[in-house]
């Protein structure tokens, strides 16, 4: 049926035109030029985004060969996006709770109800990671695997989060060879360095609230133009703390419960023969653009007719966490517009170069503990 | 003085390199089981703030490689800079774990210690060696890196002080200055002098020529540097100092530079390069014999075996349509 559907959505995405016309502020999408030229500006101001050609038999015709999509690697995740906010599965959780203790009056008025009832904290943590089962043998029976491994898939079907963000450990081959190096190196860094200083620590170390290790993730964040939708579209694969992929469970606990298991699916990534990556679908980028760009277009005029007037204050920085150490993304920000050739005749609002740095504090609303917004970072 | 430890590479494996693996297991090598160069990347480590703690966290000291890695000619990723290394994969996982290992490490320890005796090269200070097996039916990949380093008899020690922040050593003039050095430029291992009021870079082969009238208190080693853990340097000083141990056996005092800066700092930000004088006594031994070595990557649980990775979730076509409805 996905196959089905992945195969219409290919003959799609073939059909549909390329968009020729810029109307981003109409209507929030952008032509494949645009997405070039805000893409080349995101790459140009913050280091970690770079153009990727991508697998040469997927080349879009529509985007220059060497600038296929856009991609930054090993962006940190500190914490689950699960245990930031209830999801859906709290809903569930519901008990009335009557204090009154069939009171007199025995009306309804007294009952409470209490949401998200036995809530626990969630359990991808060090501290209570999931029960890893013994490790047997490779040489095991060859029969109960099968068996095991299509539970397993069973259980994933279900979306039993719980089962499946345990890893599966069944089959690690049973050769520990700690007598491979003969001696203690005491020139090697053991894991866990005690931390001295209160700079720096090892991501292994830093306690959350609860008393829980903190897990870093990491991810590899891709951009790139959706043609039917006509919006960039964002893909994550994810690695855990021991730099194994997540899977899509996951990868599912760092976003936003309005979105998991909703707008982000695991699909095809187009620019690779087989690789999958989640994503979240476009379906609704083009209006949520439209709006953010309203809100913030409003704010750039504003200060750009303000600027008009003093002649002498620098442009500004349109995006929020302003700190008086942001002088120096004024003049960059400066020198990209005037480098591109605009004349300060006419009050122009937001420039469609902005787009993806837009695009990504919309994202990052999506993915909250993902950092995908370096933006800020400045 | 206490011992200088370093912080040893992680390997980061993208999932594209496996599928690119199964590519080349399909239709080139099929039972092939010969070792194969492949190329993988590191850059300078990075440390991420905690929004709710301001702690920096130090993120991991990683090898990566990817799907260009197979590849002759890879692109590399901004601000990064190369490894070479073999890779053997196996075709049974009885033969991944009857694999003399021992062998296969001495022999790559061997290539390196040949290349710094011989042909006094730093390109190859950083080979990895990395043993795989595919089980392709069921998306799950085994693979054990070895990242070989010389162990150093006596020991690297720190000074006093320990480890030092770059910039107030040595000035944010001359971090600068190197920056834009290494924007044109980058390498993983380079020497730096002072020229005037900045500095200059030059590579480790031309260290006598290019250190030839500075004084020892000005010349400095530097590295790109993967770790960012502040007392830790990362795992390409060891072979470093092995190389100079084995060279330049009069130099029994290094000045180190940690190169930890990709891009330069924020006005609000801090330079996060450190530096330190390294010193050891003299070796006993002949300093031209090859030393022992180690660099076989844990695994998940600290001990000394393989990893898996399990693709399954991914790649299996029965569980993505199932993720999919």
């Amino acid at each position: 049926m996905h196959a089905i559907q992945q195969q219409y959505w290919a003959v799609r995405d073939y059909l549909s035109p390329v968009l020729k016309e810029s109307k981003f502020k109409e209507h929030g999408r952008i032509t494949p030029e645009e997405f070039v030229a805000a893409g080349d500006f995101l790459a140009y101001k913050f280091g970690v985004w770079s153009w990727e050609k991508g697998d040469a038999s997927k080349t879009r015709e529509y985007l220059p060969p060497d600038k296929q999509y856009l991609l930054t690697r090993g962006v940190p995740c500190l914490r689950r996006a699960t245990s930031l906010a209830y999801t859906d599965a709290d809903e569930d959780a519901e008990r009335l709770l009557n204090f009154g203790d069939s009171s007199a009056t025995g009306d309804e008025g007294d009952e409470w109800v209490e949401t998200h009832a036995g809530r626990n904290h969630t359990t991808d943590t060090a501290v209570n990671a999931g029960v890893i089962e013994d490790i047997p043998d490779l040489d095991g029976p060859g029969e109960t695997e099968g068996v095991t491994s299509a539970m397993g898939g069973l259980n994933f079907g279900t979306t039993s989060a719980a089962a499946a963000e345990i890893p599966d450990m069944d089959e690690i081959p049973d050769m520990e060879e700690d007598d491979l190096e003969a001696e203690d190196d005491e020139a090697t860094a053991a894991p866990k360095v005690p931390a001295k200083t209160p700079g720096v620590i090892d991501a292994a170390e830093i306690e959350v609230a609860k008393g829980n290790l903190l897990q870093v993730r990491t991810y590899d964040v891709m951009i790139t133009y959706d043609k039917y939708y006509q919006t960039p579209r964002i893909w994550l694969i994810g690695y855990d703390e021991n730099r194994t992929p997540l899977t899509p469970a996951q990868i599912f606990q760092d976003i936003s419960a309005d979105h998991a298991l909703k707008t982000v699916t695991i699909e095809a990534f187009p620019h690779s023969t087989s690789l999958q990556a989640a994503s979240v679908h476009p379906c609704k980028h083009a209006s949520v653009m439209k709006k953010v760009i309203e809100r913030m277009n409003a704010g750039v005029v504003e200060e750009q007719l303000a600027q008009r007037k003093s002649k002498e204050g620098k442009k500004k920085w349109p995006f929020g966490r302003k700190t008086s150490g942001a002088g120096k993304e004024d003049k960059n920000a400066a020198a990209a517009a005037a480098a591109a050739g605009q004349g300060e005749d006419e009050v122009e609002g937001l420039r469609v170069d902005m787009y993806l740095v837009v695009f990504l504090k919309f994202i990052a609303s999506i993915v909250p503990t993902i950092e995908v917004d370096s933006t800020t970072a400045f | 003085m206490p011992i200088v430890q370093f912080a040893p590479f992680s390997s980061l494996v993208q999932p594209a390199f496996w599928h690119e693996l199964t590519n080349l297991k399909i239709d080139v090598l099929r039972l092939s089981d010969e070792i194969l160069p492949i190329t993988g990347s590191y850059s300078v480590g990075r440390s991420v703030k905690d929004r709710e703690t301001g702690q920096e966290i130090a993120l991991g000291c990683n090898l990566t490689i990817g799907s260009e890695s197979l590849e002759k000619r890879s692109q590399l990723p901004p601000h990064s800079v190369i490894a070479s290394g073999a890779f053997k994969n196996f075709n049974t996982i009885e033969d991944f774990k009857a694999a003399d290992k021992t062998a296969l490490f001495n022999q790559a320890s061997e290539e390196i210690w040949d290349s710094i005796i011989t042909k006094k090269d730093t390109s190859l200070l950083n080979k990895f060696f990395l043993i795989t097996y595919a089980d392709l039916k069921k998306y799950k990949y085994y693979y054990w890196f070895s990242f070989p380093a010389f162990v150093s008899k006596p020991a690297w020690e720190i000074g006093g002080e320990g480890w030092k922040d770059a910039d107030g050593e040595l000035g944010v003039e001359v971090l600068q200055s190197i920056h834009r050095n290494l924007q044109s430029d980058s390498r993983p291992f380079f020497l730096v002098r002072p020229a005037g009021n900045s500095v200059e870079i030059g590579s480790i082969e031309d260290h006598d020529q290019f250190f030839a009238n500075v004084p020892p208190t000005s010349q400095t080693l530097a590295f790109i540097d993967p770790s960012a853990l502040p007392d830790n340097p990362g795992w390409p000083l060891r072979n470093l100092l092995a190389y100079f141990r084995a060279l330049h056996s009069s130099s029994t005092q290094l000045r180190i530079l940690c190169w930890r800066d990709a891009e330069l700092p924020s006005s609000t930000g801090t330079w996060k390069s450190r530096f330190g004088v390294l010193s050891a006594g003299a070796a006993g031994v002949d300093p031209t014999t090859k030393p022992s070595a180690v660099g076989w990557e844990k695994n998940v649980q600290g001990k000394l075996g393989p990893r898996v990775a399990d693709l399954a979730p991914m790649m299996d076509p029965a569980r993505l349509a199932n993720q999919a409805v």
